[in-house]
């Protein structure tokens, strides 16, 4: 075995193996788990920094291990997961540091921090999937991973969300089954490959194709939320704040819809895609999601919740980039992927940053905010500005790409569903952003002042001043290879081959 | 054959010698499950490259000869069983509220024997006679639980002797017409007629019934969930396990091919309708170890389903879904009765509901039961996952085939719904300071090894496929 197969297990390895020493430690031993935590993000690090190096110039990284009968277990590093992969790790980083200073003194850290480490390495074996039965794999055991850290609190309301959560997203994950072993009867499980494995059968099994692409995208529909199976996603938001932020960035919402890109450009393929007429009712399905969140998040009176649905219609950016099947689109698509990662994660922090320091949940207590917690009202405001797509911040970026992308293939009335998202984005944002520094202060501000030094924790502090100067700076400098959107544009290089 | 029959006569001498014995010795069982344990593993070698191995008692040849046979799938289940056995008998010598009294050893060393020998009968009347002893040991083993086990021990035995007695009328029937007894000269003379039809018929229920399968299946919970804890998991992983291998010789070796693809479906409907009814209870029932009974009840409609559809459309990869299923879920199925017991009698109750924050209190045991549970889910990478994945197959390469597979994914939800309901009362926190446990550590890792085995199943499943198919027609 060579350093490239062994290179994606490693990156699986570094977060799986602190996760499990970390459920044998006793909660007193607090150094020691944060040693191990902090060791393994930073030993992922490395490890997918010398991926994206080896990725670009060319190199491939696979692993494999006898699994099922003609499908093996394929771990692979590819431009695509690697997008992946590093937005998942830079963010694991981020959100490792702020629960740590979120969970100080609480109980059940321990199991906490075990359970957060085993989602990471599912999420990232997910990215490093070189199959539709690993991806599988990795997609039943994140649903396993994430179920304790939604109901970490086990109050009845987060037990009864949790029973929620594992409704729909087991049910997803059958259906997934359901249409990987369909894919499986009817063409095996190769590697994933740019263009797709199926052409061959689009004329013969052209029905059954329909059915496991239905299958397929209503399971990943529930993690990616599309509606109408969004419902587990609001309700999720009893977790812990880094759990919400890590579930809403990257771990849950985000394996669906790489799924989807996944399967609409690595199995089906652009082709199969136009042949099976299967993209037009995901792009349907997208643009309503898009904007069902959209009037839905501006009817929340709770931050948490219009972050929630603000999700779900911000996910579904993804899902609309890759179902119109043209170059620039994708880009735009895949971006977003990065893009709202960091913005929707910088959001979240804000918001338990709010709850924790202040008890601040709901929308009409943010008054005046900004004049106690300057920092993290500046970091909001970043991401909100984002989310509406104002540049140069990141979200702009996507939507730019979007919309240029819907004229190409002549969607014309995609670039409305964009407009009226945006408008309705901006409705939904911009009152909070007003409320937190232009409105007059309510009663919390007497007591609440003094004392402190910096405005909260600086472990609550920190990844918020990281994530939201990523946000601007991964818009700033978009036009370089170094960016999430230099590398989406590697990406659909090696898609499109021209 | 040797090593097979050490497997086989090393429980049985050590059964006798512990009925004799008094008062009995948990370290002689011991020893011979694990002398049973290696001579299974040898019989194993033996046979791996996938040959199979006769033995005519007394010498005389077919068809005066009582034949024992040895293939690989045979060998695989002798050591399952020796397997089983050792873990269970090693679990009990280390927790003795799991056994219910001194007799569990040599009992369970009958069992033993009991089963390996029918493993190995390749004879309608030697089939039976297995039988009838297994299954008076696991009478007599759920009588162990005491006055509160009588009532299901009794009706287990009643229904266990009506179900031998329907056996051997068919057997009686079938020697009437054919005049042998040797399942494979059978299965060269047997045509479709109608004592043929008459006698299956006979049989096939009886095994039902002795086997719990749905819609015969109502002793089971009461019996399994009344015994202590390392009976139940006797005779939920091992005990059903029997008929059911005798049900699937006879419609797979001896019956007209054409009868069994007439039959076919309605096993398969029965393996459906059990996969659905015994969800569904396990879903209601209040009580932890009938929850785990009933989902037994559900498993054997996997099973069922899958030897039916392989009657029906003569699918050979179908009867190595059945046999995953049966190692899966006998693993897994060990590992959560032991839990279950383990939970029970460290928390002090039998409701479902005492488990609130058993994530706290007692979080191996907890994990060890959630770990069982996805592979009796067939979530990837368990080896019920691998053998869910063989029984889709077949099911999705022709769309006509696609109610059975609604079948399979009805049953997934509804045990993903009763597992993750015992995992949910574990994550609660109703009692921020939970009552001081102490639970034992050996016996805990213990319960947890067969559910890592199951999960290890799923890497070596490829190399053992041949070995399931390997009984060649």
């Amino acid at each position: 075995m060579s350093w490239t197969s062994l290179l994606p297990l490693a990156i699986v390895l570094s977060s799986l193996v602190p996760g499990l020493i970390i459920f044998t430690l006793r909660e007193e031993q607090q150094r020691l788990r944060v040693t191990l935590n902090l060791a393994g993000v930073a030993l992922k690090v490395v490890l997918v920094a010398a991926m994206l190096i080896g990725v670009s110039d060319g190199l491939t990284f696979r692993f494999s291990l006898p699994f099922l009968p003609g499908a093996p277990l394929v771990l692979q590093g590819d431009a695509l997961s690697l997008l992946f992969v590093t937005l998942s790790t830079v963010l694991w980083l981020a959100t490792t540091v702020y629960a740590i200073g979120y969970l100080e003194d609480s109980p059940l850290r321990s199991r906490f921090f075990g359970y957060f480490s085993l989602c990471v390495s599912a999420t990232v074996g997910l990215a490093l999937a070189g199959n539709l039965v690993t991806f599988l794999l990795f997609y039943e055991l994140l649903t396993l991973a994430t179920f304790p850290l939604v109901v970490h609190r086990g109050t009845p309301e987060s037990l009864r969300a949790g029973r929620v959560y594992l409704a729909y997203t087991v049910g997803g994950g059958t259906l997934v089954l359901m249409g990987v072993a369909l894919l499986h009867a009817l063409a095996g499980s190769p590697d994933f490959q740019p263009g797709g494995y199926l052409d061959g059968l689009v004329e013969e099994r052209g029905p059954s194709l329909r059915v496991a692409f239905a299958l397929l995208v209503l399971g990943l529909g529930v993690k990616a939320a599309l509606i109408p199976l969004h419902g587990w996603l609001p309700k999720a938001m009893v977790a812990p704040a880094p759990v919400s932020a890590l579930l809403h960035a990257v771990a849950v919402v985000k394996t669906g819809a790489f799924g989807i890109v996944r399967v609409v450009y690595d199995v089906y393929g652009a082709e199969a895609m136009e042949a099976l007429a299967l993209a037009r009712p995901l792009l349907w399905l997208a643009a309503a999601t898009i904007l069902f969140g959209s009037l839905r998040a501006l009817q929340q009176s709770e931050l948490k919740r219009r972050l929630a649905y603000s999700t779900v219609s911000q996910v579904s950016y993804i899902t609309l980039g890759v179902a119109l099947l043209g170059p620039l689109a994708v880009v735009g698509g895949l971006v977003h992927l990065a893009h709202q990662g960091l913005m929707k994660v910088t959001l979240f922090y804000c918001a338990g940053n709010f709850a924790e320091t202040l008890g601040v949940h709901r929308i009409r207590e943010m008054n005046g905010i900004g004049r106690r917690m300057p920092l993290t009202m500046t970091a909001f405001t970043v991401g909100a500005l984002g989310m509406i797509g104002v540049p140069p911040i990141a979200g702009f970026i996507s939507k730019w790409y979007l919309g240029s992308g819907a004229l190409e293939v002549g969607q014309d009335w995609v670039l409305l569903v964009l407009l009226g998202s945006a408008l309705l984005n901006a409705a939904y944002f911009l009152p909070l952003v007003w409320r937190g520094w232009f409105a007059t202060p309510a009663d919390w501000h007497a007591d609440n002042w003094a004392g402190e030094r910096w405005e909260t924790h600086w472990l609550l502090l920190l990844p918020v001043v990281f994530t939201a100067l990523a946000s601007v700076l991964v818009g700033i400098l978009a036009g370089t290879a170094i960016s999430p959107l230099g590398w989406a544009r590697l990406i659909v290089d090696r898609e499109f081959p021209r | 054959m040797n090593a097979a029959l050490l497997s086989l006569f090393a429980p049985l001498a050590g059964g006798l010698l512990l009925v004799l014995w008094r008062p009995a010795r948990a370290g002689l069982a011991l020893g011979v499950a694990l002398v049973s344990l290696l001579a299974a593993a040898a019989a194993l070698h033996q046979v791996a490259d996938g040959t199979r191995q006769w033995l005519e008692v007394g010498g005389w040849a077919p068809p005066l000869a009582i034949r024992l046979q040895l293939t690989p799938l045979s060998a695989l289940l002798l050591l399952f069983t020796a397997g089983l056995h050792l873990l269970v008998a090693v679990y009990a010598a280390r927790r003795p509220h799991a056994i219910g009294g001194a007799d569990f050893w040599p009992l369970a060393c009958l069992l033993h024997a009991a089963l390996a020998a029918l493993w190995l009968s390749a004879d309608l009347f030697n089939l039976y006679v297995t039988l009838e002893l297994l299954g008076l040991a696991a009478v007599a083993l759920v009588a162990l639980a005491g006055e509160k086990a009588q009532r299901p021990a009794l009706d287990y035995l009643l229904l266990s002797l009506a179900g031998s007695l329907a056996y051997l009328l068919g057997v009686a029937i079938l020697y009437g017409r054919y005049g042998v007894l040797d399942l494979f000269l059978l299965g060269e003379q047997a045509t479709a007629d109608a004592p043929t039809r008459l006698a299956l018929l006979l049989m096939t229920l009886g095994l039902m019934l002795k086997g719990a399968l749905w819609p015969l299946h109502l002793w089971l919970p009461a019996a399994h969930s009344s015994a202590p804890a390392a009976v139940s998991a006797l005779l939920s992983a091992l005990v059903v396990k029997g008929p059911l291998y005798i049900l699937w010789l006879l419609w797979t070796r001896l019956a007209p091919t054409e009868l069994a693809v007439q039959a076919g479906p309605l096993l398969a409907g029965a393996g459906a309708l059990a996969l659905l009814a015994g969800g569904w209870a396990a879903l209601r029932t209040p009580l932890l170890k009938s929850l785990v009974a009933y989902s037994t009840v559900a498993q054997l409609g996997y099973a069922l389903l899958a030897l039916g559809l392989a009657m029906h459309w003569q699918e050979p990869r179908l009867e190595a879904a059945l046999w995953l299923f049966v190692v899966a879920h006998g693993l897994a199925k060990v590992s959560m009765f032991l839990a279950a017991g383990e939970l029970q009698h460290t928390l002090g109750g039998k409701r479902v509901v005492t488990l609130k924050g058993a994530s706290q209190t007692l979080p191996v045991t907890m994990f060890t039961f959630v770990t069982a549970g996805v592979s009796l889910i067939g979530l990837p990478p368990s080896g019920g996952f691998l053998a869910k994945w063989l029984l889709l197959q077949p099911l999705l390469e022709r769309p006509q085939h696609w109610g059975w597979a609604l079948a399979v994914v009805l049953g997934t939800l509804m045990s993903a719904a009763y597992v993750f309901r015992v995992v949910a009362h574990g994550f609660d926190r109703a009692r921020p300071q939970p009552p001081q446990v102490r639970p034992d550590r050996f016996g805990q890792w213990l319960t947890l090894l067969p559910a890592l085995l199951v999960f290890g199943l799923a890497l070596i499943g490829e190399r053992m496929l041949p070995w399931l198919e390997g009984v060649s027609r």
